[in-house]
């Protein structure tokens, strides 16, 4: 198996949770893997975004075989507490800039998850956007996680769609 | 007096205002080479990919965490595949100096502090596991000995983590990550903690000290000689484990106390090598070869029968071993004796051939176990390395 590494090289590239179309740059994704993370449950996708193109792109959507629902969030004060709820327009990827999605802020959020989704395991996920091919990224790992979004302990979905 | 770093940035003003000549004997050059001796820790940087795990053919880190896990009930082969993915995936970049996947706290990824991890398993994984048939040859628990009062609590485990760093936050964050993406699949069992030299003290490939003043290492195979391969690296039988290597792990404790009521010759005699700078007493440079024929006039071998070294050393010349001991100190007792040793660990191909008959030697006979006595017990198995895509033990789970 070793002395064939070199013939895995593309595909180690194609798995190891990035993606790219040459103008949208999607980095260091992970999805979470927590007690909310079962089937019919929630969960969400983080990672770098970085729009190399001389136009902003926006996310609008996004999709995966392991969700039933995908949707762009953000948090947000609503009534005094910190919420979660889906961004208005989508997420802009400024010109030549990076955002950063991540526990407690903007995530690709994942709901009616379609089985459980343990720590370990790889999914792949689409990113729909706006001014921009759409990029799937496969081989993106959940990791066992629980800070950032304090919904998830809550045990209730309070969305705000 | 002038601070250091007031010294620093006054050079980098001169320098940036264009004077020519030294300031206070400092050049441009001399401040950058002094910024890059400040943090030349942080940029060392291990290598994780290749044909072994890392931190094993390697010169001796600062600090060290050795974690063993038990597995949770329920784990099979494809859930040990799916905790493999992640540490694999997080030691990579913990080696390059970058936060895991989903770190809480990237900001703690300050250097990659030659920091370095590798995974191996107990024997009793492979039961659990149904695994038996990818024993590697003469890996099992080991018998008990006469000289042992083994405590549980330092003992056994499925799975060892053993991580070490030249910076003990570096070690601290790194072993957090790994020790977070191993909760789904297992507990921790014990963590023993321990030390070396701080980086800068010796240079690189001179033998460090241990808490008894010795120069502990001295007999090694060389790091990346033919003769270490041939000692350590295993090149057949199961797939997973070739490049790998078998460990046996000892935490082993000193009586510092009664050693030290020792004068220097006794403490000498008990090894077979000087304190000073760990040359046989038959010699005056530590790379002296041992002789172990030679007597004092009146007739009494230099190298004395009872002695560490004379009982160690291999009378088949297949009983070699590598040897990596950190030291750990876990504190003190109210009379002030400290609770000090080793977390002795030997690598090797073949347990049955290369530690144990040396280990049944000093049973036997060797005076240094006066002072010291094994209190913790483990062996490993560690896998090969992994290029690319590879996971580690991939072959063994898959
Ligand atoms: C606290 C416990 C121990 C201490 C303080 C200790 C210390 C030392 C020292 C100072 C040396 C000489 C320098 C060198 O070659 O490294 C040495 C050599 C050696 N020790 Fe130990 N040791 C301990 C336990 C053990 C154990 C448990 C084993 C194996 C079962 C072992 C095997 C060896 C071997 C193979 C050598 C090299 C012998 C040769 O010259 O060929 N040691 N040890
Ligand atoms: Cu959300």
């Amino acid at each position: 198996m070793r002395k064939t590494f070199l013939l895995f090289i593309p595909i180690a590239l194609f798995l190891s949770g990035c993606a790219s179309d040459g103008e949208v740059v999607a980095q260091d994704l992970w999805v979470k893997s927590s007690e909310m993370s079962i089937k019919g449950g929630m969960s969400a996708v983080y990672g770098t975004l970085t729009n190399n193109s001389s136009q902003d792109v926006v996310l609008v959507r996004g999709a995966t075989e392991i969700a039933g629902v995908v949707e762009v969030h953000e948090m947000a004060m609503i009534g005094g507490e910190m919420k979660m709820q889906e961004i208005d327009g989508g997420l802009t990827v400024p010109a030549g800039k990076s955002i950063v999605l991540e526990p407690g802020g903007n995530h690709l959020m994942l709901m009616m998850l379609t089985d459980d989704l343990e720590a370990g395991e790889e999914i792949s996920v689409t990113f729909d956007f706006a001014g921009a091919e759409d990029i799937t990224a496969n081989g993106v790992v959940a990791k066992p996680a629980e800070g950032g979004d304090e919904e998830y302990h809550s045990g209730e979905m309070e969305m705000d769609n | 007096m002038v601070s250091r770093r007031g010294f620093l940035a006054s050079g980098a003003a001169a320098a940036a205002a264009g004077a020519v000549g030294a300031v206070a004997g400092a050049s441009a050059a001399g401040v950058a080479a002094e910024q890059n001796l400040e943090t030349f820790a942080a940029n060392r940087e291990a290598q994780f990919f290749g044909p072994h795990q890392s931190g094993i053919e390697l010169d001796i880190q600062a600090v060290t965490n050795m974690v063993a896990l038990d597995l949770k009930d329920s784990v099979t082969k494809e859930d040990m595949l799916r905790w493999m993915r992640l540490l694999t995936d997080d030691i990579s970049r913990l080696t390059r100096g970058e936060p895991v996947l989903a770190d809480p706290a990237p900001e703690l990824a300050i250097g990659a502090a030659r920091f370095t991890a590798y995974v191996g398993f107990g024997p009793s994984l492979f039961a659990k596991l149904g695994l038996d048939s990818q024993l590697p040859e003469g890996f099992a628990e080991l018998p008990a000995f006469s000289v042992d009062q083994l405590e549980d609590r330092y003992s056994g485990g499925d799975v060892l983590i053993h991580i070490a760093a030249d910076d003990p936050v570096v070690l601290a964050h790194g072993t957090r990550g790994l020790v977070r993406d191993s909760m789904p699949f297992a507990s921790v069992r014990w963590v023993q903690p321990g030390f070396a030299h701080s980086p800068g003290m010796i240079p690189a490939g001179l033998t460090h000290r241990n808490l008894m003043g010795q120069v502990d290492g001295t007999a090694n195979p060389e790091l990346g000689s033919e003769d270490f391969n041939s000692v350590v690296w295993i090149d057949e039988g199961p797939e997973w484990i070739r490049g790998g290597t078998l460990m046996v792990f000892r935490r082993i404790a000193m009586q510092l106390d009664t050693w030290d009521q020792l004068g220097t010759p006794s403490k000498e005699e008990v090894i077979g090598r000087k304190l000073s700078n760990g040359a046989p007493l038959t010699g005056t440079n530590e790379s002296d070869v041992p002789d172990l024929g030679a007597r004092h006039p009146n007739g009494l071998l230099v190298i004395p029968e009872f002695a560490h070294i004379r009982r160690a050393a291999p009378v088949e010349s297949a009983e070699r071993i590598f040897r990596r001991p950190f030291s750990y100190d876990n504190g003190m007792n109210e009379r002030g004796s400290m609770d000090v040793g080793l977390l002795w660990t030997a690598y090797q191909r073949d347990i049955s051939r290369q530690y144990l008959p040396i280990q049944r030697r000093l049973e036997k006979l060797d005076l240094l176990n006066k002072w010291t006595v094994p209190i913790g017990s483990a062996v490993f198995a560690i896998p090969g390395g992994v290029q690319g895509s590879e996971l580690i033990a991939e072959p063994l789970f898959s």
